[in-house]
């Protein structure tokens, strides 16, 4: 369509694109660049002049202790978040679109309703119900005899709960996104399997789910990649990391290196860390689909 | 038989997650409208004894309410409406127009969707700051007037257009001016509307940018002011923080009301790739 055209139109296509391309290079290109720069320094923003250390940042970074217990929070935080909100709305959409097939519509509504709301007021909200001593939930727990154990202040809980607070807003529309990669698999080769007496758990993991990877792989990366920066504002807002790091991840680290200890070189380098390890993601997603995941369109 | 009945625990399921989506919303709003021993001694009651706007006036006492609203408007509109505008132009140059690198191009905006913002932060900060606009509404705005997700999800839905509508314009020699207004937009409308509505909450509920450059109260959006509410142990305060909560949500939630289907179609689409 639309071959052959000529010099001018070239140019359109290129004045077209220049809006959008020159705030992309000044707020994103060159950041970029400039970060990298900045993780062979040490800076803390105001000095006038910034001390030249080569690898020291990324030295430094891989001979704290820390930095192994951050990734390791990191690692737990991306576990926590792909059961409940890949695996969980993977499971889900399947038993929506091919066996119970019925309220659809209602259930996709209610579950994208928290996605459109502040993570600053689900925090809020969440800071309120999941209060140890007068919490509704503790308040539960005590009828039934248990104790609501103070998760802020517990290692290991603490990470569990600012994820269930980040998944109540990527629940939605995960679920939503992957709903229509499963709906779009063709209802003949579900039927033919149940004719065949497959049973239902093997139809979704021999079926619908490699027929929906595209999709689902997409999921997956985003979920990783968004759900780490969606954590951020809980972090933020309730633990500021603690206690003792317990819940920082390599998204907040880079931001308390930076505004907190003011520490430029350290948060740019770790940064740097973070992103290349987003990009080896993306690059495994493009090798996953070019070796003939099946396409839905 | 056997069918009907796991027909039924799975519907319990799905409802019981419905409910946990939906009862920490409605115990905001509950509580923003009970008084403060009310919500201290009836937790688990959702219907307030004496239900009282208190908690509402006192935001306006507490807080430059208005300003803040104002300002969250002001920065979700026009961060809004430059998205849409430079997102539609470079989606339409990129399935209409022919120029040399346009899929390595595309390829490039589109990968910076998977790029952390901490890579950015520091640099955009000083870029921020060295303007003279740190602390102010423009500084948050001016990093924000492009977006990768509004290019990729209207090139998707004009994609979607036949061809054979768009060359018919086009031998009659038309314009891409013409072909914009009279074919494309028009054809695109939902796309284009949903697009912006999604921009205009997400920007609406942004914390991270504006809490690096928002520094004294009269220019904060709501996020911070309700920020500042935080306290771990409840607080004296805690039905007005919950009346801020509620007045915070509550734009997303009309908008969420009016344009569900639209909303929940676009974002259906952003899984789907071509």
């Amino acid at each position: 369509m639309l071959t052959a055209r000529n010099r001018k139109d070239k140019l359109i296509g290129y004045i077209l694109i220049l809006p959008s391309l020159s705030v992309f290079s000044v707020f994103m290109f060159w950041p970029l660049l400039r970060t990298v720069y900045l993780s062979f320094f040490e800076w803390n923003m105001v000095k006038p002049v910034k001390k030249f250390v080569g690898f020291a940042n990324y030295i430094d970074m891989f001979q704290d202790p820390l930095t192994y217990k951050i990734i390791g929070n990191t690692v737990g935080y991306i576990l926590i978040l792909l059961a409940l909100n890949f695996i969980a709305p993977y499971v889900l959409s399947f038993v929506l679109s091919v066996i119970i097939k019925k309220g659809q519509n209602i259930y996709k509504k209610i579950f994208f309703l928290p996605s459109i709301i502040s993570l600053v007021v689900g925090s809020m909200l969440y800071l309120w119900i999941l209060n140890p001593v007068s919490g509704p939930v503790a308040i539960i727990a005590k009828m039934l005899g248990l104790t609501f154990p103070v998760w802020s202040k517990s290692e290991g809980l603490v990470l569990v709960v600012l994820s269930l607070i980040t998944s109540w807003k990527v629940f939605g529309y995960n679920f939503i996104v992957i709903f229509a990669g499963v709906s779009g698999v063709p209802k003949e080769a579900i039927e033919a399997a149940k004719l065949d007496n497959l049973p239902m758990w093997r139809i979704f993991i021999d079926i619908v789910f490699p027929m929906s990877s595209a999709t689902g792989f997409y999921v997956f990366i985003i979920t990783i990649v968004q759900g780490l920066q969606y954590v951020f504002t809980p972090i933020k807002v309730i633990t500021q990391g603690g206690p003792n790091y317990a819940s920082s991840n390599m998204i907040y680290n880079s931001y308390h290196e930076a505004f907190t200890l003011f520490r430029t070189g350290s948060s740019s380098a770790f940064s740097i860390v973070t992103m290349v390890l987003f990009i080896i993601l993306l690059i495994l997603e493009f090798k996953f689909v070019e070796k003939g995941v099946y396409y839905e369109n | 038989m056997k069918t009907r009945r796991n027909e039924i625990k799975w519907h319990l399921l799905l409802a019981v997650i419905a409910f946990l989506m939906i009862i920490p919303i409605v115990f905001a709003i509950s509580n923003s409208f009970k008084t403060l021993p009310d919500a201290y001694s009836n937790i688990l009651n959702i219907i307030p004894e004496n239900p009282t706007f208190d908690n509402y006036l006192q935001v306006f006492n507490q807080l430059p309410f208005w300003h803040i609203t104002m300002n969250t408007f002001l920065i979700a509109t026009a961060v809004t409406v430059f998205k849409t505008i430079t997102s539609f132009l470079a989606a339409y140059a990129f399935v209409y127009c022919e120029f040399k690198g346009k899929n390595i191009i595309y390829f490039i905006l589109i990968s910076t969707m998977f790029i952390p913002f901490t890579v950015t932060m520091i640099p955009n900060y000083l870029t921020i700051s060295a303007l003279g606009l740190g602390d102010s509404l423009l500084g948050v705005i001016l990093p924000q007037l492009g977006d990768a997700l509004g290019i990729f999800l209207l090139r998707q839905s004009m994609r979607s257009i036949p061809g054979s509508l768009v060359e018919a314009v086009y031998l009659e020699n038309a314009g891409h001016a013409r072909i914009m207004g009279d074919i494309i937009l028009p054809l695109t409308r939902p796309a284009v509307v949903s697009t912006g509505i999604i921009f205009f909450i997400n920007s609406w509920n942004e914390y991270v940018w504006p809490v690096l450059i928002l520094k004294s109260q009269s220019n904060y959006t709501l996020s911070l002011a309700l920020q500042t509410y935080v306290s771990q142990e409840g607080g004296t305060e805690f039905t007005v923080a919950m009346a801020v909560s509620v007045m915070t949500m509550l734009p997303p939630l009309m908008l969420y009301v009016i344009f569900q289907k639209y909303i929940i179609d676009t974002f259906s689409m952003s899984g789907v790739k071509g």
